[in-house]
């Protein structure tokens, strides 16, 4: 039998949300004034937000621009090889100071009028500076800077006032994982990106889930990935998820005609994927040989744009740097034989949610009002403490709460 | 920190290198005048976005030599920052076949029709054994909903041999303008 909606459909998210912890209402998907709300309390929040790897600008002078929500970042590496994270903004008349999303500069110039500032923020040349208002001083009109932290390179920022230092907000079961996907120690190197843009919400694009994989992706089950034994799915109570999972080296069985594409060459083939998924939209992935940081950004209610940045390890020699250029450039992501799914998934989430009701978690749901902690690897219940965490930043009450 | 071998031997391109060689008026390929070389260049070109535009892409790898070809799409922004990583690498015949039974068995993805455009085929080098071929791009791309938009513009810059009485590429590199991909990239270009 089909199921009714009573109630007059408005597309607006409701305030209060259903008793039962597996119901997402569906109108927090394409909600326009909800994104504006998720800027604020998110995106500017007391939360840290990825936005980028220190081997993404490895020389002195090296920079890359990037949008948190609609604020435009410059990320740059001093004369004294330190990341700073500032406005992208001139500190006189708010002229966007960089344009180009990456490259290597001496100073930064704002062509408006010629001022001039250091690769560490300050402000070194001001033209006509004798004529200017009485209490002008040059010390004070440096780069506006954006408070930053790092985790084996990986830079982290937030424009909160009360965001909890990185280490509490990453927790205790984050760090061994990431570790282990960033090389063991985050020296890497940058081999390039695919960027994409999806007609999705940041919030369907991130809501990829442990049950879909085998489901989802034929190409796991042709390639005989099925999860294995070995791996788990454990979350934080601020909506982290981390995935290990077991890759079996593939037997031939007919349907790959070039098997050195799935060759697994690292150091721990018993667990080939690892995936860390951060609040509220960062994914990273290590898959066989592939490091694989997806730097997202929250371009409006329908619209994610995804940088996926591709890394090799310092250490590796001439044939491993090989071997990951070309698993890189034909497994994941948008053009990934194995899982391309995924972005025509985020585009048919986001249109087929708008229409009344609730998005439905049922694979390992075993309680209607606890938020589940322990679930297994291919359990979509994983997903639930983000979303609890999601409504509690964003104030949304549950049925019957006070 | 320095930048390693793998960065620096395809760093970035200077200006002086962008006008890139032409081959001379007269030359004499495999018996074929430079006129005639220029008409089979263009023949195998169209012959080939046929292929992909009308899905016949089964014999898509056929367009390429058996042993050793190299198929390649990548971003100009890539290229010009020395980077390496590609959307789509395949350096051997198996891998090309490998991704169109990927995306005729295994991807799951709305339909979409390609429209490929090409002009401005140069031939910039000539030697014994290969051609040259520098070409642009345009593809168009058709939406379920009937709505058409660019999907992809850029270079083709193909090396060219003759191989028992046919032309076949021995290197297609695709290099795209385009560098944010709508949604995601399924076929060849």
């Amino acid at each position: 039998m089909s199921s009714q909606c009573s109630d007059n459909y408005t597309g607006k998210a409701p305030a209060v949300w259903p008793a039962k912890v597996n119901q997402i209402p569906k109108e927090v998907f394409g909600d326009e004034a909800l994104f504006e709300e998720e800027l604020k309390k998110i995106f500017y929040g007391d939360c840290w937000h990825v936005v980028g790897h220190f081997a993404e600008i490895p020389n002195a002078g090296d920079f890359k621009t990037f949008d948190l929500g609609r604020v435009p970042l410059l990320i740059s590496r001093g004369k004294d090889n330190q990341v700073r994270v500032f406005f992208n903004s001139c500190t006189h008349r708010g002229n966007q100071l960089e344009v180009a999303t990456s490259g290597n500069r001496k100073e930064f110039e704002c062509p408006y009028h010629r001022w001039l500032f250091s690769l560490e923020g300050a402000l070194t040349a001001c033209p006509g500076s004798k004529e200017f208002a009485p209490d002008f001083k040059q010390e004070n009109f440096g780069l506006m800077e954006v408070k930053s932290a790092q985790f084996m390179g990986i830079i982290f920022v937030t424009m909160g006032k009360n965001t909890p230092p990185l280490t509490e907000w990453l927790g205790e079961i984050v760090p061994p994982t990431l570790s282990t996907l960033l090389g063991g120690d985050g020296r890497l190197k940058l081999l390039g990106y695919q960027k994409v843009r999806y007609d999705s919400n940041w919030k369907g694009y991130n809501d990829n889930d442990g049950y879909h994989a085998p489901m989802l992706h034929t190409a796991f089950r042709l390639l005989n990935w099925q999860g294995g034994t070995t791996g788990f799915q454990r979350m934080t109570k601020n909506g982290h998820v981390v995935f290990e999972a077991e890759l079996k080296a593939i037997q031939n069985n007919g349907f790959v005609n070039d098997p050195s594409l799935v060759e697994f060459k690292g150091s721990d083939p018993a667990k080939g994927s690892r995936i860390v998924q951060f609040f509220p939209a960062t994914v990273m992935v290590k898959h066989l040989d592939i490091i694989n940081l997806r730097f997202a950004m929250a371009r409006s209610h329908d619209v994610t744009e995804v940088h996926y940045a591709y890394f090799a390890h310092e250490d590796d020699d001439e044939a491993m740097i090989q071997h990951r250029i070309r698993q890189s450039s034909n497994l994941l992501g948008p053009c990934g034989m194995i899982s391309m799914e995924d972005a025509a998934i985020f585009q048919r989430i986001h249109i087929g949610n708008q229409t009344p009701g609730f998005a439905e978690f049922q694979k390992g749901v075993t309680s209607l009002s606890e938020i589940p902690m322990d679930v297994k690897q291919n359990d979509e219940t994983g997903n639930l403490p983000r979303w609890e965490h999601y409504r509690k930043v964003m104030g949304f009450k549950r049925e019957g709460e006070k | 920190m320095s930048s390693s071998s793998l960065l620096s031997s395809q760093s970035a391109i200077s200006h002086k290198d962008k006008v890139a060689a032409l081959a001379p008026d007269n030359f004499t390929w495999h018996g074929y005048s430079a006129l005639e070389t220029q008409w089979r260049v263009e023949r195998l070109l169209s012959r080939y976005v046929a292929c992909i535009d009308d899905d016949a892409l089964e014999h898509w790898p056929e367009f390429f030599v058996a042993e050793g070809c190299r198929y390649e799409i990548i971003t100009r922004e890539n290229v010009e920052r020395g980077m390496p990583l590609a959307l789509v690498f395949c350096n051997s015949q198996g891998m090309l076949v490998d991704r169109i039974v990927s995306l005729r068995e295994a991807n799951i993805y709305p339909q979409r029709w390609y429209r490929h455009i090409v002009s401005n085929v140069l031939i910039q080098a000539v030697a014994e054994d290969h051609l040259e071929v520098h070409s642009h791009y345009v593809v168009l791309q058709t939406r379920r909903n009937g709505q058409t938009s660019i999907f992809s513009a850029g270079k083709y810059k193909d090396r060219i041999v003759f191989q028992n009485g046919e032309l076949k590429f021995a290197e297609k590199r695709v290099v795209g303008d385009t560098h944010s991909i709508d949604t995601l990239l399924v076929s060849p270009i």
